[in-house]
């Protein structure tokens, strides 16, 4: 101990803290024990720190579970990005995504070509030997080999073994209906991108973007459910293609539309084409004539110039307009299909589709109340839907007398189909105009969306007015015993080298079920139909398309849940009954 | 006594490197697992995806239109043969109570008790 102090004093004076440490640790003169402790703290804390280290990782591996195994099945799929099934109001698949090996080959790992093309071509009898050759050949690093192969193929060639090919699973969207409901979903392209219909509004929804960023490959997405129920649908096509055959008919459309809730319940429009298939649809005659095309809708816009009669008070169902001579317009002469040549009263005017009626109860009312209300109706703007294909309406530029005369009868402006429904139903359903839907929606969320346009008492007055027209007017044939059927004919001529062509018809049906409370309409529209011996030569609406949608409203009334009665009183007593 | 100590630290050491080494092997194997049930579970829903597809595919209605022509005898339905359940005629009243051990004995005892012989049929007894 003596010798320690002595030789401690010996040293010269440092850094207080330095001096410490290196005495303890190397000093000759310091005590054994304090050396020892000073060296196992010091080890202690470098293995305190190694061990630090090693917790601290091992909280950062259970942090991010990220593993390799989970990473190499990833790099298999995403190469198509996978899009949600769409499904019909009961849960039927109407497009779905299936998935498909695809093989590839890496021509710098393949070692013997000759060999690797003998052997693809025996499992793949339909490739083309030079083909797979030239590409295995080639200096590329990565060559498609044969797009959606079967699964059973891929286990027989993963079984032969051979060196630098592979396989990528693809989603690729398939339509198991077919043509069915070609014009309502649409199609995608090669990249499983939607490019028409639905699938086009679901890209546009956000969609796009998601696989843009690279989500959404796997088929983890909610399926949409449309309001389209596919045995309408199929029983709607049907008739359409069996009507547009027997009439000769150029196309044939039809839409089937629940009344207060604007949902589409079917839509088809024929000729279409089949989805798995999307070359078709660029064939101009297969558009959708219920959205992208407009057209003159003749007698069928009498229920809205009627409507908008009743309903501006200054006109009632027992109003008579004078229908003797024809109208004289200027160089125009509008006179009557179903000439009466007498005073008519409203309902009459209403059931044998008197132009010369409509016309003058429309000019009773002004040109300006006939604008407003039309525009009311949302006759005069572009409609829009999910669909992203809509059409403009064809509205005069300058609107004069003369076109409110026209339009009174349905001529003179051109609008999409499936405007005139939305229209036709608020006249119908207590006067709510409800913008078309293809989505599921209930009656309270229509009741929101919708805008009062005509009383409710002209609404019923209207269904009478239809039902009326079914049992003694031009839509009888449509009249399916049991289900209360009203409805309204609708022939228009249409131009041809702007004139109005004489044969080129344009026959449509308007069905309201059941009147009394509606439910559901139904519009039927035949392009150029031509006359038949058992039509006596007649190519009007009448003859045509009102039995097409009597055939259709037999089929489809059953599905849609509505029950035949039989005990209903006819509607002349009912709109006595109900004062005027 | 340090010795002891230090021996047991070593023991220590040895047995968490043991139990950290065990810990890590199992959890790659359950990654692993993981792993393997995830692809087992993506390709099982691939197959129900093809197979509701086919499924659709044969159900649809245009192929069991033709199908239900070619081999069934029906006809599509007719607003007429729909009828309501309120005019369903009334079940029949029962006349043996449900659950007679014997029913021909019970109705004959019942067509027999004079009390239930209508005004049509005489009572001989009644009338001697």
């Amino acid at each position: 101990m003596s010798v320690a102090q002595v030789i401690a004093s010996e040293r010269p004076v440092g850094p207080t803290r330095r001096r410490l440490v290196h005495r303890l640790l190397y000093g000759r003169n310091v005590d054994r024990s304090a050396k020892t402790r000073a060296r196992i703290a010091l080890a202690i804390a470098a293995f305190a720190t190694v061990y630090a280290v090693i917790a601290l990782r091992l909280v950062l591996f259970a942090v991010a579970p990220e593993s390799h195994a989970a990473r190499r099945t990833g790099s298999q799929d995403a190469v198509a990005t996978a899009r949600p099934d769409i499904l019909d109001r009961n849960r039927q698949v109407l497009a779905t995504d299936v998935r498909m090996p695809s093989l590839f080959g890496e021509p710098r790992k393949v070692i013997d070509v000759d060999e690797a093309t003998e052997l693809l071509t025996a499992v793949l009898p339909d490739l083309d030997s030079g083909e797979v050759r030239e590409r295995l050949g080639s200096k590329r690093g990565f060559v498609w080999l044969k797009r959606e192969i079967k699964p059973q193929q891929q286990h027989e060639i993963h079984r032969l073994g051979i060196p630098g090919v592979g396989f990528l699973s693809e989603n690729k969207r398939v339509y198991p209906n077919g043509a069915e409901v070609s014009h309502l979903i649409g199609h995608v392209n090669i990249d499983n991108q939607g490019i028409a219909g639905i699938e086009k509004w679901l890209d546009d929804r956000g969609l796009a973007d998601l696989h843009r960023a690279g989500f959404a490959s796997d088929r983890q997405q909610t399926p949409i459910e449309l309001a389209v129920d596919l045995r309408v649908q199929h029983a709607l096509r049907d008739e359409l293609i069996a009507a547009a055959e027997k009439f000769k008919a150029k196309a044939a459309a039809g839409l089937v539309v629940d009344v207060n809730t604007g949902e589409i319940i079917s839509m088809v429009s024929v000729p279409d084409y089949d989805p798995n298939n999307p070359r078709q649809a660029n064939d101009p005659t297969r558009i959708n004539r219920l959205t992208t095309g407009v057209f003159e809708l003749g007698s069928t816009f009498k229920a809205l110039t009627v409507a908008m009669a009743l309903d501006s008070g200054k006109i009632t169902l027992n109003s008579s307009f004078d229908a003797r001579v024809p109208l004289r317009y200027g160089k125009f002469n509008i006179s009557d299909y179903h000439a009466q040549r007498r005073i008519m009263t409203v309902p009459e005017i209403f059931t044998y589709s008197s132009n010369i009626g409509t016309a003058r109860m429309a000019l009773a009312l002004g040109v300006e109340h006939h604008k407003w209300f039309l525009r009311k109706v949302g006759q005069l703007d572009r409609l829009r839907t999910e669909l992203p294909e809509s059409a403009e309406p064809l509205v005069p530029k300058r609107w004069g007398e003369l076109n409110t005369v026209t339009i009174a009868f349905g001529h003179g402006l051109s609008v999409a189909p499936l405007q005139a429904v939305m229209g036709i139903n608020a006249l119908v359903n207590g006067g709510y105009l409800i913008p078309p839907t293809f989505m599921k929606r209930s009656e309270q969320e229509a009741r929101a969306l919708a805008t009062q346009v005509i009383r409710p008492e002209t609404s019923e007055k209207m269904r009478y007015l239809f039902r009326l027209n079914a049992e003694k007017g031009t839509a009888n044939k449509a009249d399916v015993k049991g289900f209360y059927v009203g409805g309204k004919t609708g022939t228009s001529e249409k131009v041809v080298g702007g004139r109005y062509s004489k044969t080129k018809l344009l026959t449509t049906f308007t069905a309201v079920m059941p009147c009394d409370k509606p439910r559901y309409q139904v519009l039927i529209m035949l392009d150029e139909p031509q006359p038949l011996k058992e039509t006596h030569g007649y190519a009007t609406s009448g003859w045509n398309a009102a039995p097409t949608a009597g055939k259709v409203i037999a089929r489809i009334a059953p599905l849609l849940g509505l029950e035949p009665r039989f005990e209903l009183p006819p509607a002349e007593r009912l709109i006595l009954a109900r004062g005027q | 006594m340090l010795r002891l100590i230090n021996l047991a630290v070593i023991g220590a050491l040895v047995l968490a490197a043991a139990w950290v080494y065990e810990i890590k092997y199992s959890s790659t194997r359950q990654a692993e697992r993981v792993a393997k049930l995830r692809a087992e579970i993506r390709r099982e829903r691939d197959t129900i995806a093809a197979l509701r597809a086919e499924w659709a595919q044969l159900d649809n209605p245009d192929r069991i239109q033709i199908l239900a022509r070619r081999h069934l005898t029906l006809k599509p339905i007719e607003p007429t043969q729909f009828d309501t359940l309120e005019r369903l005629p009334d079940k029949p009243i029962d006349i043996v109570p449900p659950g007679t051990a014997d029913p021909i004995a019970a109705l004959i005892e019942i067509m027999v008790d004079p009390e239930v012989v209508t005004n049509g049929v005489t009572d001989p007894e009644a009338s001697q």
